[in-house]
This record gives C-alpha cells, sequence and structure tokens, in this order.
C-alpha cells in the first residue's frame, strides 16, 4: 500500500506541527505525508523533528498561490528549485489554465474553488503538460446542505472532463490539524459519494508517491535523465 | 425484536470506532450529530435504508449497529462529521464486525484512557518555543495539545489548540520544565 496525502498545511498556516501530522497520518495507515503550506508560510515549523517520527515518509512541498499568470509562472519556478513537490492553488478561470500550461506544476488543487468548471482549453492543456488535478475532499466534510450539493455537481463535472482528457488525479483532505485527516478508506467511501470510480481512488491515492519519485530524479531535459 | 422466519431476519454489522476531540463528547450528542451527518449526506431515504445506531460509547471507543450491505456509505456518514456541539471532533473506524461481541474484543482497546484522564497531571505546565509559546492543555504519549498565547494562532484552522509532539520539544530550545525535552522523564509512558 503507497496511499500518501498530498496536501497538508502545517504550523505557521495550520495549527498542527509537520511531526504531530506524520505521527496522526502513520495511526490512519499512510505510507507517506506531503505538506504543502500555501506561499507565505513556506517556512515550516521543526521540519526537522519529523525525522525522529518512524514508520512514515515525509516530504515537503508548497501550494503556490498568485494573482497573475505572470506571478503564478515565476513562483513555480522558484518553488521549483526548492521543493519536491508543487501544486497550484486553483480557483479562478485565468489561474487554472495559466497553471495548466505551465509543465513545471505537479498539481493543480481545487480547480472548482470559484464553482467553475475547468474548461475544455485549460483540461486539454493539463494533458500536455502532465499536470494531474486534485480534488480536495474538504468541503465534502465541511459544508451542508445546498452548498454541499453544489459543489459536488461542479466537481462531478471536473471528474467527467479529466476522464474524457485521462488527466492524472488525486485526491486529498487539505488538513490543516489532525482532526481534518482522513483514513484512505474513509476517503475512499468518500469519494464514492462524490461520484469517483474505486479504481480512479486508487489511483489518486497512489499517484503522489510516484509524482515524488519521478521528481527526485535528475533531469537534464524533457525526457532526458541524468543517471 | 425476533422474526420468526430466519430468512426475513435483518442482517447487521457493527463498526468500531473511535473519536479524536478536543474535549470530552457527550455520547447524546454525539447520537445527534451522526443521525445529522447522515440525513444531510444522504437524505431521508438513505437514511432509512441504513438502520444506523449508536450501541455503545465511553467517551474514546464506540460502537454502532448498521445494515451489512451499507458499511462503506456508514464510513463516509462517519467521515463527514466535523464536530461535535462545537467541540472540534474526528471519528475513525477502527474495524467493522458481525457481532457485537467480536468488534468489541477485536477493536475496542479494554483500557481505554479518556481526555479527563491524560490530561490530570497536565496542569499548569508551560512551553516556549521560538514562535509558538503557551500552556499544555493534554498530553498522551508522545502528542502534545497545546493552548497558544496568541489566539489568531488556530484561526484558520478551526481549533482551539495546537498539536505539537515531544520530538518539536527536543534541542534547540529552552527547558519548558527542567528536563531537556520539555517533559517530565517517565511521564506519560515515555521511557527516558
Amino acid at each position: 500500500m503507497t496511499y500518501y496525502e498530498s496536501c497538508l498545511h502545517s504550523l505557521p498556516e495550520g495549527s498542527d506541527s509537520p511531526s504531530r501530522l506524520a505521527m496522526a497520518a502513520r495511526r490512519l495507515g499512510y505510507e507517506g505525508i506531503i505538506i504543502c503550506n500555501h506561499t507565505g508560510f513556506e517556512k515550516f515549523f521543526r521540519p526537522d523533528a519529523v525525522r525522529s517520527v518512524k514508520g512514515i515518509k515525509v516530504a515537503f512541498g508548497t501550494e503556490v498561490i498568485a494573482n497573475n499568470p505572470r506571478a503564478l509562472r515565476s513562483r513555480v519556478a522558484t518553488a521549483r528549485v526548492r521543493f519536491p513537490f508543487v501544486a497550484v492553488h486553483g480557483g479562478s478561470e485565468e489561474m487554472n489554465k495559466s497553471a495548466c500550461e505551465d509543465p513545471e506544476v505537479d498539481v493543480l488543487l481545487h480547480p472548482e474553488e470559484g464553482r467553475k468548471i475547468l474548461g475544455i482549453a485549460a483540461a486539454k492543456a493539463a494533458q500536455m503538460n502532465q499536470v494531474a488535478i486534485g480534488f480536495d475532499l474538504h468541503p465534502l466534510i465541511r459544508l451542508r446542505g445546498s452548498s454541499r450539493s453544489r459543489w459536488l455537481e461542479v466537481v462531478q463535472r471536473n471528474l467527467n472532463l479529466a476522464r474524457k482528457f485521462d488527466l492524472a488525479i488525486t485526491i486529498t483532505t487539505g488538513a490543516k490539524s489532525h482532526f481534518d485527516l482522513r483514513a484512505p478508506r474513509e476517503l475512499q467511501a468518500l469519494a464514492a459519494i462524490a461520484g469517483f470510480e474505486s479504481y480512479e481512488i486508487e489511483e489518486a491515492l497512489k499517484y503522489p508517491a510516484r509524482m515524488l519519485e519521478r521528481n527526485r530524479r535528475k533531469w537534464a531535459a524533457p525526457g532526458v535523465e541524468i543517471l | 425484536m425476533r422474526s420468526r422466519l430466519p430468512v426475513l431476519r435483518m442482517r447487521r454489522r457493527y463498526i468500531a470506532f473511535q473519536v479524536d476531540s478536543e474535549e470530552i463528547v457527550p455520547p447524546r450528542k454525539l447520537a445527534a450529530e451522526i443521525i445529522y451527518a447522515q440525513v444531510s449526506l444522504l437524505g431521508d431515504k438513505g437514511a432509512s435504508v441504513n438502520r444506523l445506531k449508536l450501541i455503545s460509547f465511553d467517551g474514546r471507543f464506540g460502537l454502532l449497529r448498521c445494515s451489512h450491505t451499507r458499511v462503506d456509505e456508514n464510513r463516509a456518514v462517519l467521515a463527514t462529521i466535523y464536530s461535535v456541539d462545537g467541540i472540534r471532533a474526528a471519528l475513525h473506524v477502527k474495524g467493522v464486525s458481525g457481532t457485537i461481541k467480536a468488534a468489541t474484543e477485536k477493536y475496542i482497546p479494554k483500557l481505554s484512557l479518556t481526555i479527563a484522564e491524560t490530561s490530570a497531571e497536565n496542569d499548569e505546565r508551560r512551553i516556549e518555543l521560538e514562535g509558538v509559546s503557551g500552556w499544555i492543555i493534554h498530553s498522551y504519549n508522545r502528542e502534545i495539545d497545546l493552548s497558544p498565547d496568541e489566539i489568531d494562532r488556530t484561526k484558520g484552522s478551526d481549533t482551539r489548540y495546537l498539536g505539537l509532539t515531544s520530538f518539536d520539544l527536543c534541542g534547540g530550545c529552552d527547558d519548558a520544565d527542567g528536563t531537556a525535552d520539555g517533559l517530565r522523564q517517565g511521564d506519560n509512558g515515555i521511557q527516558p
């Protein structure tokens, strides 16, 4: 089982230290976690302490926020050098599209946040640049009633687009504390409610591990690896 | 009530779960929250098929009964619980079994500590690290809940306390209460 929880937020952004998140995730049965604080919170609280937590792999990444495409490109380029995992905080149509057009981006997170679907142009670009679509299930846990059903509808449409263009999918809870974490089987049950097929969920939970492994290798140019 | 015909008997599964929460959760409030979450997620009709019922709950571990074909839906229902009566909480399924006896023996530990018991000795202890300072509220094994001095710290994550571990306290900080890692040696089951 190589399940990874891919986009957690630790202190100073969330309320848990990286080692506390690691311990909680280990208890729930994850093999590894990736801690991705948003832009501006990248100075993690005691990142060395996670080495003392045995039995789980912890990687640090970042989730880039930007207001315009130019800022996004430059922030992604600087983040790429520092971190093995670079996600982009989606939302507006413009940001979704420019994130999908950047091959340096690993995952575009919650593109449905602005209540808009991804768009065919963005989905095509994501397919070309191998950008995965990250579905954040936090609204499914947090919201109730009509706002949740609206969210489910948009997610369903994005999922259809991802299936059509054969995009990679990841699933996360976007946890900011150990109370937000859910076990892999609980995530599977939640995602099944949101309309995911079981094999898609399985792939989605394994995807971050593959991505990390690929990013840690040395690439000279696209498709050329230094051995 | 027992049906006369064995083939018409309703089959059941028992879900053993654990509650992580900031304070002690009252069983009645938990049962109400589960029912509310279930109706909200699956609707009245889905809830009627589920037949979810809280059997027992001791403050940390509990047992639920449900229909044997609807275990996955019930997992999803339990996963959507965010807070109980305003107390931040999370339910984690420990296991599923066909009888109360098997579920209890397999998944519910005989000696389970409630939050009140774990926090009994932690009054009036302080941690001061760079960037984080506050009073210890609970500590359980290596996990420490800290009430921060700046309330804004926990604003974004909607929790009351900061979650740390004793690993965070090791090295590079002033001793919180005279020991190297800020915890009394031999305290809370940690071997010196």
